[in-house]
Parts: structure tokens; sequence; C-alpha cells
């Protein structure tokens, strides 16, 4: 967890580099990329788990929870929108490069454009299982599923209750 | 959407097509499970795995079919290093692990013809879809702590086709672990293929936190798992997948 918490600092401060760099009178908006940051490492492991594994440009928005965190455009700006682009940078995890789309002088998106796996333990670090809470998980869910995944039914009891329950009904 | 259920392999299978099916089609996509149970079955006297674990038979003059599945089950027990094992304790070979697995994909090819326009199919609990699909599929996983209930639902979208749940609630400790502690009550494995799915979730039950993280750092997959006090652990991609659901 300690090497994750030090790729996610390396993201987060390469992100504020780049969001002072870019914005410059924008503060706020810096400070507000400390949390933006955290879902940064989010793409490497749709790199990394993907099958064709390939280095290819991502695209994965932030939690609108981001969003919220940096100030509120004028209601009179107008609604520019800008992508920034960083350089990359080499980390011992694989090379990082991070994009931010601003929008009305806020921060509308962060983007992990290259995360490279070099060797299998860059890999293993960026898709390695982390704790969830459960309200999360639960919060997520829904009762619409076509499709239900369990440990092998084998009672005759359960036969005739959950599965076949959804079955039937078209679960 | 079409729902065809029908009852093999012991479980119930469910096959969701998005066109209408011919029941011959259907006669012959059973006839699939029922072949493979017919052959592997250690719960049906007359199966050629249960010739075997009589000695009345050898593995090496079995037929081509139980060769094959034995091969691939022996090569995955060397990439989990013995975490999935097609050996019982008593030295039973014992390929039930995998079965349901290769019948599925057997049962794939039909079903490409029987609905190109995409499919999804359960067999007790596992679940394979077409290769292409208009909409993402959204699939339940069960709660071991409530077994009507769900734990939470993920979207099931390209390139992941299959879903794979092993857990100690159903069978008891069926699967034969090597991890003495038991890190995990419930493990389930989302891969390109119905096969690494189900191997691997049941090599994840069987050998816990390390062979989790030797398994995610190994193969493109996701987990989430499902710990003795009810705690879980997920990875990256599956989290934001949750949170977007």
């Amino acid at each position: 967890m300690r090497k994750r918490a030090i790729a996610a600092s390396i993201v987060s401060s390469s992100v504020v580099v780049l969001v002072g760099w870019q914005i410059g009178t924008h503060t706020q908006a810096a400070e507000s990329s400390a949390t933006l940051a955290i879902p940064a490492p989010t793409p490497s492991s749709r790199a990394s788990a993907s099958p064709s594994a390939t280095p290819a440009p991502l695209a994965t928005p932030a939690p609108p929870a981001t969003s919220t965190t940096a100030p509120a455009p004028s209601p009179n700006a107008p609604a520019t929108t800008n992508t920034f682009t960083g350089s990359v940078a080499s980390t011992r995890y694989g090379n990082v490069q991070v994009q931010i789309t601003v929008s009305g002088g806020k921060i509308s998106d962060v983007t992990a454009l290259q995360l490279t796996n070099d060797d299998s333990r860059s890999a293993q670090i960026s898709n390695r299982a982390a704790p969830i809470l459960r309200q999360e998980v639960l919060a997520a869910q829904s009762a619409n599923v076509d499709s239900v995944s369990g440990a092998t039914y084998t009672s005759d009891g359960y036969l005739k209750s959950l599965q076949s329950a959804l079955d039937q009904a078209g679960l | 959407m079409p729902i065809h259920t029908f009852e093999t392999m012991g479980t119930v299978a469910s096959i969701r097509t998005r066109t209408a099916t011919r029941p011959a089609s259907l006669n012959r996509l059973e006839s699939v499970f029922r072949r493979y149970d017919e052959t592997f079955s250690l719960y049906r006297p007359a199966s050629e795995l249960s010739r075997i674990a009589r000695r009345e038979h050898e593995l090496m003059n079995s037929t081509a079919g139980v060769r094959a599945a034995y091969a691939e089950a022996v090569e995955w027990r060397n990439l989990t290093a013995g975490d999935f094992t097609p050996h019982r304790p008593d030295g039973i070979i014992d390929l039930s692990g995998i079965v349901k697995a290769l019948s599925m994909n057997e049962a794939a090819t039909l079903l490409d013809r029987m609905s190109p326009e995409g499919w999804l199919l359960d067999v007790g609990g596992d679940i394979l879809s077409s290769p292409s699909f208009d909409e993402p599929w959204h699939i339940g996983i069960v709660d071991p702590a409530d077994r009507t209930g769900l734990l939470c639902s993920v979207l099931l979208e390209a390139p992941w086709r299959a879903v794979a749940t092993s857990g100690t609630a159903e069978r008891g400790e069926h699967v034969w672990r090597t991890d003495a502690t038991g890190d995990f009550t419930q493990v389930t494995v989302v891969a390109g293929d119905i096969v690494t799915a189900d191997v691997l979730a049941t090599a994840i039950l069987s050998g816990g936190r390390a062979r989790l993280d030797a398994a995610t750092a190994d193969y493109a997959i996701d987990v989430i798992t499902v710990g003795r006090a009810g705690e879980l652990l997920t990875t990256p991609r599956l989290r934001s997948v949750l949170a977007a659901s």
C-alpha cells in the first residue's frame, strides 16, 4: 500500500505542477488537484487489465466529485474549454502523462494518457486489489440485472429459489 | 429477451438470446452439457472419470477429450503453483473445476450461430457472454452473507466476456485449500474468457491474498473478494465500474 501511495503522490504532484503551470493564477484549482489526483491511477488498471495490453491513449473521466471541489466559474465568464497535456514523467512504476480539461476556469476532467507497464511489477501495483467499503458497492448495486454470478448451487432448495426465480422472472 | 432455462451438471443453466431460438438448436445446446456431465461427473458411476477413479480405466487410455481437459487443468495447476489442482487430496482426478468452463466454451460456438446478435449464458453462477453485444450486461454478484441477495452488480463490457464466482458457502469447502487460514469466503473474477475466470476464482479462493496479488499482476482480470469478516477487496477498474453503475 505504501508503494501505491507513492505512485499516487507522483501522479498527484505532476497534476499540481501541470495545473500551476497552465493556469497560473488559479491557485484554488491547483489546491483542488490534490483530491483530483486520487482517481488518476484508475486508468492504469484499464491498461494493464486489457487483454490487448496496449499502451494506447486512455480516457477515463474523473468522478464528478472532482469538479465540485474546483472553484465555480463566474456566471458571466465565457465557457471556454481547453485541454492541457503534461509531459511524460518517468517513474519507477512506468511512464505517466496527465491531461486536464479546463472548462470555464475550472477543471472538469483529469485523464491519465499514458501509463505503460514496462515490467510485471508495475502491472502488479496498478491492478492490485484494494479494500472497498460495502456502502460503496451497495450504492452501486442495481436490482435490474441480466444474470447472477455466485458459487455453484447444488442443493435442490437453492435451485428452486434464487437463480431459478431470477431466471423465470427474467431478471 | 427470450430466456431458456434447463437443469444440468447438478445445477441450473440459463441462456438469454437477442432473438428467438429454435427448439432443435436448444436441444443441441443442452446435449453439449449433458455430454460433458456424462463423461466427467464423479457423481455418475458410469462416467469415464468415475471409472478412472475406481482404477477400472487408465488416464493414458482415456478419450482425447478427457486427456485434453486433464492437460489443461494440469497446466493451470502449474500456472497457479498448485492453488488450482485437478487432484483431490486422496489422489482422485477431479476435473469439475474446469469442465463447466470447457462445456460453456463449446456451447459458445453453437450460441454464436444461434443468436449472432448476442447471448448470455449462465451455468450455475458462472457467466459467459457473446463476443460482441450492443449493451453492457448487468451482472449481479451473490452476497455470501445473504444468499438470496446481491452483494453488488457489475457491468460486463467488451473485452470482458466472463464472470465466475467461487465460494465456500454452497458446496462447503469443496475447494482444496492450500491457504489454511482461508482469507476469502467468496471470490469473483471477471475475465475475457470463462476458463481463466473460473480457474482463477478457484485458485484465489484456495490461495488467498498471495494468489490474488499474483493473479491480478499476471492476468487481464478484475476481482472482487469477500473476506471472513465480510470485508471487500476489488481491483481498481472494477471499483470505477462499480462507482459508475
